[in-house]
Formats: structure tokens, C-alpha cells, sequence
């Protein structure tokens, strides 16, 4: 299931101007909330006092911080899935949870770990094309890739260091070392920003792909005539 | 601590109360107050700084400093009273390259949320070395647009509501789309197709005070396109469009109506709505759509050209992102394609170069040719979109936002503001389209009716791959590296040109593999999506070469094709020198620069088609297959009756009378013709069209041709 949009919920064909009326819920959530600037920004997604949850990484600082929408405490309620897609250099990680259906493997109790690498990881492993193969046809091998970036028991960074090594879900061993104020992983991924916490899960961001997949980028079919 | 951006005031009083209590020296913020007191001007520092609020960006001007070979645009965080409420920023870089006259600088900062104040400083740079700041100048940032009281200009997307951190969803789309409609008398939403996987794809039909009924009524309105989002991944300009919509559909101003009342915005915000759920390239089944409007394979791009079809913008934007981060802000490339008329492919130019860049310079926008500092793309594969509508005599450019800041935008590494400064930089590019499109609608219909005649006369050699140059831009502005010249090599030429192609009946009705499984479409239904005409011969199907997509047809048509549907075989002339007395046409004619002195016949079931001749005498064609004629004299009555198929009358010169009637099941296309005489349509099946190419009739128009 790699749709965003259940069934029920399309809009039946139509090419009349005029149809029944609006939905009052969806026109809600559409309407700017004046004079509200609330620790959720208006996500709709949780409530209640706000939540403190202190990320650690260099790249937190380019993160929604403060009260901006998805900042790291708006997000601590939320399922696993959910909250990646309040993450903006998860774009590609987040669609692939959703192309392999692998959001119930990240929701459910005793609750995970993910190791979620950035947008710029996937570009520098994958190629283009090849990332589109993945998303789009070989998602099984996709939903390896990324089970090798999820390890079982909800771990703030400094357990995974303590643990010095953890095994994915897809069963590789990545060795663990404690960097600056982050981990190191496999000996190759640095956590950028870590410590997110979702429910029932933690989320540190990597800057570097896992797995065993060969990296693809900069090839044949990665070059400029891809673009426009 | 961590902060960039501040919408509570708690926050800020908090913030100068820690600053007081810490008693920091006067660096930082404090050196906000002392610039304010600096009456003389220290040497090369920038003077004249000005800010003017855009929706969302702030164009900065300021007076050029003799020496200087670079600019820093600083931007800080401020409150009402000036107080810094945040860290100084370098947030710009301006460079020579960047616009086209360097004696007025501008640099349009953007990537902020919408609505924060702030306050920017410009220093000089001679080579490395930094000369002081100039005084600050501080503005508060127009809020995202539309006054959160009034209905309508309410309405939000979920990228503004989460300040760029998600791009609006499929499902927040179809509500979004949905209230504009509701609650706009300007706006139509049209489904026009659906994708693979079933999700709608929409457009927004604008127009004051209420849009045309019809795509019919559209079309003569002379409108104008934006495609916003083709590959899934590169959701800027779609974000833009959303918002477009909604200003359109909700503004006051004046002159934003005054265009709205004389055409019509066409916005197609998701044309591959699966590969933006799915945050990939291509569409669902991995395919790039835009390397598909030409062969139309799947459903969305089939759906578009019918849209081009029945709608016909006359000018286009196709929205992008650019994955190099050494470019401008907006890499632009017209229609190349050598197969494109000249007619075009200029105004496509002077809509960049004549336009965009120097609105560019005004605004502080850095648009650029494609590629911009180098690089090899931008050539002319009429698979792609920029090159299929230029082919489809529209004038349009492809827009590129720049992905990353890159050099020029060191502010970036943050994503939202990253996503904030593509997506504006986008919603300023289609403004400034519509504002163009308004201002130039005389040469862009001229152009048009200029290409339809051209391409239907059916002269001049035919390339299957290659490109017009595209000159180098005066220096400094970075047209001294425009995209390669892609010129055609001999074997993608082909000078004797056929006058038609023959499809037999398994090419033009078989079952083809190409496509999505169970959607796969034949040739026929790929060649009536495109809107051709096509005779029903003898022992096949004839696809002349005289209609207004000439220079499309043998790229889908031909053996030779670099990417063809299917190979036809060419039909070459029949005729081509002088022929005196009568002719009689039984099967199929053609004449090609052809002189006949007497009279023509078109036997009933036969086919004649004439492009660039001279016919002394009447012509009759009643109860042929088909009937084409461009770019020919007739010195005498034209009468076309009863024809099956298509009848094709452009860019003629006919004395004396012509009449087209009780044409079958399609319509005639009666365009740019001068008559001498009366123009009599009556009784055909679909009544004819002029594609917006006016006939000079000298007398009356009758009955279905009356406005014609």
C-alpha cells in the first residue's frame, strides 16, 4: 500500500462546479487559526501542555525548534510514522515507510529505535532512478533497507552507546560508539540530530544510509540529463 | 539555546532581559543601536538601503559601491522597538552574475516565515575583505496571504500552516481545492483526468467575474497554463500554485482583476499526484512523465495533452526543481526544439530574457538560462514538456527552482526556510507570467497564428532531434555559459520532407505493450488525444503533415523518430510542378508547391492535399475522404461538401467563394485564410473552428462559420 490517501476518502469523479457541501472538519483545518500560536502549531495533532524534549546533533539547529510546527516536543505523543513526517530532511525515509507499509513494525510495543537517515543520505547512496525503483517497484527490498534501520526497544542515544552494539530488526549487528554528544553507527553514520522522541519510539537522525545495497549515485543514470 | 525565529513577544522580552543581565558587550545585538547613530558615512560602506515587502520575500536595493565584487545581505530578527530578538544571519550573496544591469543592485531575501520582522544590513566586499555594514533597514514581512478574517482568504495549505515543515498532502489538497471552489465565483475546478491510482487530477479554471463555461468559450479567451508539479519529488512550484489560486480567487486588486476579466489562468497544481504521494520522479509505474507528452503512454500525460487540446493555452509555465547548487534562483529555458516555428521559440525568449530578467533585476530574483553557470541539460527532446508545447505552437518556459541555497543563500541548511525561498521565488515567476501574458497578448496571439499557418504549409526540412541555439546572454548576467548548442546532426535531418504518413490498420488500431498494464491506449487514440487529423483511406490511415502540429507529427510518425510511436510509411508528393486543364482526383493527391491551371475535382472517397499551390479554377471537393489546403492561391469557388473526414483550410488565398458543408463527424479547421468573397458553413456534424486564427473574409460569414 503506497497511497497516502485511503479509498474512502477520494472524492468520487466529478466535473460539475457545483457538489455538496464542504466537509465542516476538513474546512476547519484549512482556516488560518488567528491569535493561536500554540506549542502544536496548529497540527491538530496533540494536546495538552507542552511537551519538553531536548534533541541533540548539529543538525538540530536547522530543525522546527521553539514553537514552530513539529517542533521535537509537538511530536512526543505521536506514533512513530506520524512524527517522521514532521521531520523536513525525512522526506525520503517517510515516503518510504509508507511505500513498504512499515509503519506497523514502528508503533507497536515494546516500541523501536529508528535510525532514520537524511534526505541527503539517500541522495548521496541512491541515484534518482534507482531510488524511484525502490519506492515504486523493488519495495521489498526497500522494506529490508529499512529494517536494517530499526532496532527493537525504545533507546535514547546514550543507551545505544552504553549498549555498544544493537541488532536490527533485519538482524545486522551495528556496532555503537559514542561521538561527541551523538553515536556513531556501523562505523559509518554519525546521528545528526537524536533523541526524537514518538511514541513508543525514538528517532535519531543519520546522516549516512545503512544496509547492504550498493550505492548508485553519481552514476550513469544520475547526471544532469535527469533533471527538469 | 536555539532559536531563529520568534513570533511571541514573551520571547523577546525575555531574550533583552537576558541580554541586559548578562551585560554582553557591543557586539552582536548591540551593535544594532550603534549603527543607528552613525551619521557619516564610513568609506565603501553601503548607502541607500531599501526594503520592499513581497509576498514572501523583501526586495533589498541599495547604491552600487564602486569596487565592490560582491555584497553580504545580513538579516536579523527584531521586535517593534528595534531589538534584536535573534542572531545576525548572512542570508544573501549578491553576485555580478545576478542580474543584468549592476548599477542597481537588488537581492530579494526570502526562506522567512511569513509575517516576522526583521531588520537587513548590505556590506561591500572588495575580493575577501568585508568594508562596514550599512545602516540597518528594518520591515515587517507580509504575513501569508489574506486577511484571516474574510472567508475565502482564510483558507490555508498545510505547508503554510506548518510553516514549510510538510508540503500540502494529496488529501489536504482535494479540501483545499475544494473550499476555493466553494467559495469563489472566479473559480472553476475541473477534473480533468485521474492518475494510475485513481486520484483526481484537478485544475483550477480562473477568471473575472466568473471564468468561461466551457473549454471552448476557455479557449477564446487566449489562456494561459501553469503546470506546477510533474515529478513527485520536487514539490516547490506546486506549493505556489496553491497559493496563486487562492489570491486569485480572493484579491481586491485591480489590476490582478482587470487581466482575470480579459483571459483565463489555467492552474494544474498535481498533474502526477501519485508521485507525490509516493515522493518519487515518476509516476506510479516509475515512468517521468515529462518524458512522456509526446508518446503520451500513460493516463496523466494523455489527460494533459487532451487538456491542451480542448483548452488551448496559448503561453506556459512548467514548474521544476534543480538539483545544482551553482545556479540561479530560477534557470529558465524555452522551447528549443528546431522543429518549433521561430515565432514561438522568440517569444518564448523575450518572455525570459525581455521579461523575467529584467523584472528579475527589479525584484531581486536571479533568473538565469538553464544550466545558468554550465551544465548539460536543456535540449531538445520533444518527449519533454517544454519542447511538446512549443510544438504545440505555445509560447512557455520551463522553470527551474534552484533545490539547495547554494552559494548565494548560506541561510539554507534550514529546510523550511530552504523550501520557503523555492516556493516564493516560484509564486513571484507565475505573477510576473500572468502580468507578462497580460502585457504582451497581441505578439503572443500573433505568434501563435503565425506558427498554426506556418506549420500547417507544411515547408521547410524536418529534424528529429536538435535544438535552436540559444545565444549568450551580455555578460555579466550568465549567458556566457547557456546550454549546449544540441545542434542536429545530419542523420536527425530529413529535407525532403513527405506530404503525409500511412498507418495500416494493425499500426493505428493494434494493441500496443507501451503503458501502464490494462491502460495501454492504440496509436489512434494517442493521435486524437493530441488532436490531429487523420484520413480514413483505402488501405489505411493518412496523418498529413498539413495541420498546426506539423512539427510534432513525423517525431511520433516516422521511422527515423529518435523516440517514435510508430514507424508510417511517408507519403511523398504526387505532384509538384505545373499541371495544365483539369484534374481529377481518385485515391490520393498530393501537390506540393504545385500549379494547376484549370479546375480541380476530389472524387467522392478520394483524398487531396495541397500545400503551398496555386489552382487556377474551381475546386470541388464533395464527398471526399478528406480535404487539406494550406498555403495555397485558389482563383475561384472552393466547395467542400459532404467530406468524411478531416477538412484542413489554413493560411489560403481563395477569390471567389467557399463553402464547407455537411462535413461528417469532424470539425473543420478554418483558419488564417484571406476570401474574397462569402464564407458559407452549414450543416456539418461538429462545427468548424479557427483555433483562435481569425479567417479575412471580405463577405459575409454564414451560419457556423458567422465567427469564424
Amino acid at each position: 500500500m503506497t497511497d497516502t490517501l485511503a479509498w474512502a476518502a477520494r472524492p468520487p469523479a466529478r466535473r460539475d462546479r457545483r457538489r455538496a457541501t464542504l466537509v465542516g472538519a476538513a474546512l476547519t483545518l484549512l482556516v488560518v487559526a488567528s491569535g493561536c500560536t500554540g506549542a502544536n502549531g496548529g497540527s491538530g495533532t496533540s494536546s495538552g501542555p507542552p511537551v519538553t524534549v531536548s534533541v541533540t546533533g548539529p543538525l538540530c539547529d536547522q530543525l522546527p525548534a521553539g514553537d514552530e510546527p513539529g517542533n521535537p516536543g509537538s511530536l512526543a505523543g505521536q506514533p512513530a510514522d506520524q512524527a517522521l513526517q514532521w521531520i523536513p530532511v525525512l522526506t525520503t525515509f517517510e515516503a518510504a515507510v509508507r511505500a513498504t507499509g512499515l509503519a506497523d513494525e514502528l508503533t507497536g510495543t515494546p516500541g523501536v529505535t529508528i535510525l532514520a537517515p537524511t534526505d541527503d543520505a539517500f541522495a548521496a547512496k541512491f541515484s534518482r532512478t534507482n531510488l524511484d525503483e525502490l519506492l515504486l517497484h523493488d519495495t521489498d527490498e526497500l522494506r529490508g533497507l529499512l529494517r536494517d534501520h530499526v532496532v527493537t526497544g525504545s533507546l535514547p542515544v546514550a543507551e545505544l552507546v552504553d549498549a555498544g552494539s544493537v541488532t536490527t530488526l533485519a538482524g545486522t549487528r551495528l556496532a555503537v560508539t559514542g561521538q561527541e554528544q551523538g553515536a556513531r553507527v556501523a562505523d559509518r553514520a554519525d546521528t545528526v540530530c537524536a533523541d526524537y522522541q514518538a511514541s513508543n519510539a525514538r528517532i535519531h537522525v543519520i546522516n549516512q544510509v545503512l544496509g547492504s545495497l550498493p550505492t548508485t549515485a553519481g552514476t550513469e543514470d544520475d547526471h544532469d540529463h535527469t533533471a527538469h | 539555546m536555539r532559536y531563529r525565529r520568534t513570533t511571541a513577544g514573551v520571547f523577546s522580552s525575555l531574550l533583552a532581559a537576558i541580554l541586559a543581565a548578562t551585560a554582553l558587550p557591543a557586539q552582536a545585538h548591540g551593535q544594532l543601536a550603534g549603527t543607528a547613530l552613525q551619521l557619516q558615512a564610513e568609506p565603501n560602506q553601503v548607502q541607500d538601503v531599501t526594503v520592499v515587502q513581497g509576498a514572501g520575500y523583501a526586495t533589498l536595493a541599495w547604491t552600487h559601491v564602486d569596487g565592490a565584487t560582491d555584497y553580504q545581505i545580513e538579516r536579523t530578527p527584531v521586535a517593534d522597538d528595534g531589538t534584536a530578538t535573534g542572531n545576525s544571519v548572512i542570508v544573501g550573496v549578491w553576485r555580478p552574475n545576478r542580474q543584468i544591469n549592476n548599477s542597481e543592485p537588488t537581492f530579494a531575501d526570502a526562506g522567512f516565515a511569513p509575517g516576522n520582522r526583521f531588520q537587513w544590513r548590505v556590506r561591500a566586499r572588495f575580493g575577501t575583505t568585508a568594508q562596514p555594514y550599512s545602516a540597518p533597514v528594518a520591515g515587517t514581512t507580509n504575513a501569508h496571504w489574506g486577511d484571516p478574517g474574510t472567508p475565502g482568504q482564510n483558507l490555508r495549505t498545510q505547508w503554510e500552516n506548518t510553516l514549510g515543515a510538510q508540503y500540502t498532502s494529496d488529501v489536504n489538497e482535494y479540501a483545499y481545492t475544494a473550499a476555493i471552489d466553494e467559495l469563489s465565483d472566479r473559480v472553476r475546478v475541473v477534473e480533468i483526468g485521474r492518475t494510475i491510482q485513481n486520484r483526481p487530477i484537478n485544475m483550477f479554471v480562473i477568471g473575472y467575474p466568473t471564468p468561461p463555461a466551457t473549454p471552448e468559450a476557455v479557449a477564446a479567451t487566449n489562456p494561459l497554463l501553469v503546470n506546477c508539479n510533474v515529478h513527485g519529488n520536487e514539490p516547490g512550484d506546486r506549493e505556489a500554485c496553491f497559493i496563486m489560486a487562492r489570491q486569485l480567487a480572493f484579491t481586491d486588486d485591480p489590476a490582478t482583476l482587470d487581466r482575470l476579466s480579459k483571459t483565463t489562468m489555467l492552474i494544474l497544481p498535481t498533474i502526477n499526484g501519485d508521485g507525490r504521494a509516493a515522493n518519487s520522479r515518476g509516476n506510479s509505474t516509475g515512468q517521468d512523465l515529462n518524458r512522456d507528452y509526446s508518446l503520451i503512454r500513460q493516463p496523466e500525460t494523455q489527460t494533459f495533452v487532451e487538456m491542451i487540446r480542448d483548452y488551448r493555452p496559448i503561453a506556459s509555465y512548467d514548474g521544476h526543481e534543480y538539483g545544482n547548487t551553482n545556479t540561479g534562483d530560477l534557470p529558465m529555458l524555452p522551447p528549443r526544439h528546431a522543429n518549433v516555428a521561430q515565432g514561438i521559440f522568440d517569444e518564448s525568449q523575450h518572455m525570459i530574457e525581455g521579461h523575467m530578467y529584467t523584472q528579475g533585476a527589479k525584484d531581486g530574483w536571479w533568473a538565469c538560462p538553464y544550466g545558468c553557470t554550465g551544465a548539460n541539460v536543456g535540449l531538445g527532446e520533444e518527449t519533454i514538456l517544454r519542447n511538446t508545447l512549443g510544438l504545440k505552437n505555445v509560447v512557455n518556459s520551463l522553470l527551474e527552482l534552484r533545490s539547495s541555497g547554494g552559494p548565494t543563500r548560506p541561510d539554507e541548511g534550514n529546510t523550511a526556510n530552504n523550501r520557503r525561498r523555492k516556493t516564493y521565488s516560484a509564486l513571484w515567476t507565475f505573477n510576473q507570467f500572468l502580468a507578462y501574458h497580460g502585457a504582451r497578448v497581441g505578439d503572443i496571439t500573433a505568434a501563435r497564428a503565425e506558427a498554426i499557418k506556418f506549420q500547417s504549409a507544411n515547408t521547410g526540412r524536418i529534424v528529429f532531434r536538435g535544438s535552436r541555439p540559444i545565444e549568450a546572454y551580455p555578460a555579466p548576467h550568465p549567458g556566457d555559459t547557456p546550454p549546449p548548442v544540441d545542434a542536429p546532426t545530419p542523420e536527425r535531418i530529413l529535407e525532403q520532407v513527405p506530404c503525409a504518413y500511412k498507418l495500416t490498420e494493425e499500426q493505428y488500431h493494434g494493441a500496443r505493450t507501451d503503458g501502464p498494464a490494462g491502460r495501454q491506449t492504440t496509436v489512434a487514440q494517442r493521435l486524437a488525444a493530441h488532436g490531429w487529423k487523420v484520413v480514413k483511406v483505402a488501405d489505411g490511415y493518412l496523418v498529413p503533415m498539413s495541420q498546426p502540429e506539423r512539427g510534432l507529427v513525423p517525431l511520433l510518425l516516422d521511422g527515423q523518430a529518435a523516440e517514435g510511436l510508430v514507424a508510417g510509411e511517408r507519403v511523398a508528393p504526387t505532384l509538384t510542378g505545373t499541371h495544365n486543364g483539369p484534374l481529377t482526383v481518385s485515391g490520393v493527391a498530393c501537390l506540393d508547391g504545385a500549379t494547376v491551371r484549370g479546375p480541380v475535382r476530389v472524387q467522392p472517397g478520394a483524398t487531396l492535399i495541397v500545400n503551398g499551390g496555386s489552382i487556377n479554377g474551381p475546386v470541388d471537393a464533395s464527398g471526399a475522404a478528406g480535404f487539406v489546403l494550406t498555403d495555397s492561391t485558389v482563383n475561384g469557388p472552393v466547395n467542400v461538401t459532404g467530406v468524411r473526414g478531416p477538412v484542413v483550410l489554413v493560411g489560403n488565398k481563395v477569390s471567389g467563394p467557399v463553402n464547407v458543408v455537411d462535413s461528417a463527424d469532424v470539425a473543420p479547421l478554418i483558419a488564417g485564410n484571406t476570401v474574397n468573397g462569402p464564407l458559407g458553413c452549414t450543416g456539418n456534424g461538429i462545427a468548424p473552428t479557427n483555433l483562435e486564427v481569425a479567417n479575412s473574409v471580405s463577405g459575409p460569414k454564414f451560419s457556423q462559420c458567422a465567427s469564424l
